[in-house]
């Protein structure tokens, strides 16, 4: 398990402090920090789920897990450096390794990109799903919205009555 | 216009010892800035002390408490609880519903029949009733009965409950809404559309105090540093965020922090973030002040606030705020003290928190800005006067 220490960053006295660009400062520090990959930590995805303005509504709630699932779902399947950390036989451990990832890369890489395409195919259907469900909601909101004004307005009701005099 | 003399405040709860909500213990103040300005105030409440169940815990009748003239009622027993959290539940969700289904929701919410009945007949007794917060079925049946006297106290939240119609109407008709702070009035201008004149920002005193950082370290033999927090805990408040950002914190940074907690609920921490807190539950006001001042920060993790009254409390000890972004008024706070920094997410809480422990210079001009905010801004004689002018609109 990797920890962090965050080196200070800012150097404020005492006098004049403007907390609104300090914390932009923040903000920048944080924009760097990621991207160079120090807060793509699983623990910090979890603690997340706890954050309710990733949750205010139903539509906000369903995109924050999409986006999510959209980050998460492709296994990374390409090569990578194979190294060794203890010196001693490290050049001779490299290469046992590298006979061993050649001998098993045929078939992790056909496992993993048949679950990548499995995932693909589940998100975008549920992506598809989604979308026809909401489109589908708003639909009858508008229509439910436009009964109850119609209902709460008289004038419509007699409007409509004069314009159909035999109904 | 001269300010009124005999009036009403209406609220579902009386704060009587221990902390009851944040909006109760308000009005109650407010009540008492009335008393002391010599007018004539009669609060009128229900028998209910716990907000979970709203059990009829106080007897009826008629009290003197602090010079304040209070009404208890009973709360109705013939509520349809099951209907009230079908359509609460659509509500929250941000689902629309139909004018037919707020209005069953606001019958079989925290109502009180007898208080209504007593607003009906001796209403017209009062020049003004104050009543508050909006989110009760009796606030909403309170309001209706005289509306050209209502002075709204509405602790307004950004939430799915204020979007609908019913409250809608509400705020339209009251004659005055009184404010806690600029951004809760902004958001009722966005909502609503009334016209500024009629929603003046009044807040609420923070009585100046001065605390012993030490103290609470010292009784409670604490060695490392702490983060505080104070209040309800509860999800909507924002608790259990608070306790996976922390554990989170300590894992990630393997820095020894602990978390200090006040107030009332449940709370129901990471195994790995357990043995680190220190869980008061209800304390005396010294107590609580003592613990603020010690504290590395005051986290406030809530997105739904309309005044911060903690967190004010914790600026008038000394100590600065880290807040969550998302509550528009207490960031409002930490940016016009600044008393305080804000985060929208883990990595920046991270951050802000690490500033805060490296960095005892700031953390103490932060605490001294917010100390000097709270003594120029909330002052009491300071609210009692924007009070005043406010009910003689």
């Amino acid at each position: 398990m990797t920890t962090t220490t965050t080196t200070p960053i800012f150097t404020i006295g005492a006098e004049g402090i403007d907390t609104a660009k300090l914390v932009e400062e923040i903000r920048q520090a944080v924009a760097e920090k990621t991207a160079a990959g120090r807060y793509a930590d699983a623990r910090i995805a979890r603690a997340e789920r706890m954050n309710l303005v990733n949750l205010k509504n139903e539509e906000e709630f369903i995109d924050f897990y999409l986006a999510g699932l959209q980050d998460a779902i492709f296994v990374d399947i390409n090569d990578f450096e194979i190294v060794e950390r203890r010196a001693r036989l490290g050049s001779l451990l490299v290469a046992l390794k590298k006979t061993i990832w050649k001998l098993l890369k045929f078939y992790t890489y056909r496992l993993w990109s048949q679950q990548n395409l499995v995932n693909g195919l589940l998100l975008s259907a549920l992506e598809t799903t989604e979308h026809r469900h909401r489109t589908r909601i708003k639909d009858l909101e508008a229509r439910i919205a436009g009964l109850e004004k119609e209902i709460r307005n008289p004038k419509s009701e007699i409007r409509n009555k004069s314009e159909f005099p035999n109904e | 216009m001269p300010p009124p003399r005999k009036i009403a405040f209406v609220s579902p709860r009386f704060p009587e010892g221990a902390t009851i909500g944040g909006a109760e213990t308000l009005l109650r103040t407010l009540a008492g800035y009335a008393v002391a300005a010599g007018l004539d105030v009669t609060f009128l409440t229900t028998c209910a002390r716990n907000h979970f169940t709203w059990a009829n815990e106080v007897p009826p009748g008629t009290r003197t408490i602090d010079g304040i003239r209070v009404h208890f009622f009973p709360v109705d027993s013939d509520r349809d609880i099951e209907s009230f959290l079908r359509v609460q539940e659509r509500i929250s969700r941000g689902t629309k519903v139909t004018l037919d289904d707020e209005m069953l929701w606001l019958k079989n919410n925290v109502n009180s029949a007898a208080l209504i009945n007593h607003l009906k007949t001796e209403g017209a007794t009062y020049e003004r009733i104050i009543i508050g917060p909006y989110l009760f079925g009796l606030t909403y049946f309170a309001a209706a009965v005289d509306p050209r006297r209502t002075v709204l106290v509405p602790c307004l939240h950004d939430e799915a409950f204020a979007y609908l119609e019913s409250f809608a109407s509400m705020f339209r008709d009251a004659r005055t809404i009184m404010f806690n702070s600029a951004p809760e009035r902004d958001l009722a201008a966005r909502l609503f559309g009334e016209p500024m004149e009629k929603m003046p920002v009044v807040g609420m005193g923070i009585p100046p105090f001065d605390a012993a950082p030490d103290a609470f370290a010292r009784q409670n033999k604490l060695t490392t540093p702490y983060v505080i927090y104070s209040g309800r805990r509860e999800p909507l408040k924002g608790t259990p965020l608070l306790l996976a950002y922390l554990d989170t914190f300590r894992q990630r940074t393997q820095r020894q922090i602990k978390l200090v907690l006040t107030g009332s609920g449940q709370i129901e921490p990471p195994p790995s973030l357990a043995p680190h807190i220190v869980d008061l539950g209800f304390v005396d006001e010294p107590t609580k002040r003592n613990a603020m001042a010690g504290a590395l920060a005051f986290c406030h993790p809530s997105v739904n606030e309309s005044f911060g009254i903690v967190l004010l409390e914790s600026f008038m000890a000394g100590t600065p705020g880290l807040v969550h972004a998302g509550s528009a008024v207490l960031q409002h706070q930490c940016r016009a003290s600044n008393g305080g920094l804000w985060f929208r997410n883990y990595p920046e809480f991270e951050e802000s928190l690490s500033l805060l422990c490296d960095q005892p210079d700031l953390r103490r001009a932060l605490g001294a800005a917010g100390r000097r905010y709270v003594q120029s801004e909330f002052a009491p004689p300071r609210i009692t006067e924007k009070l005043l002018t406010a009910l003689a609109g």
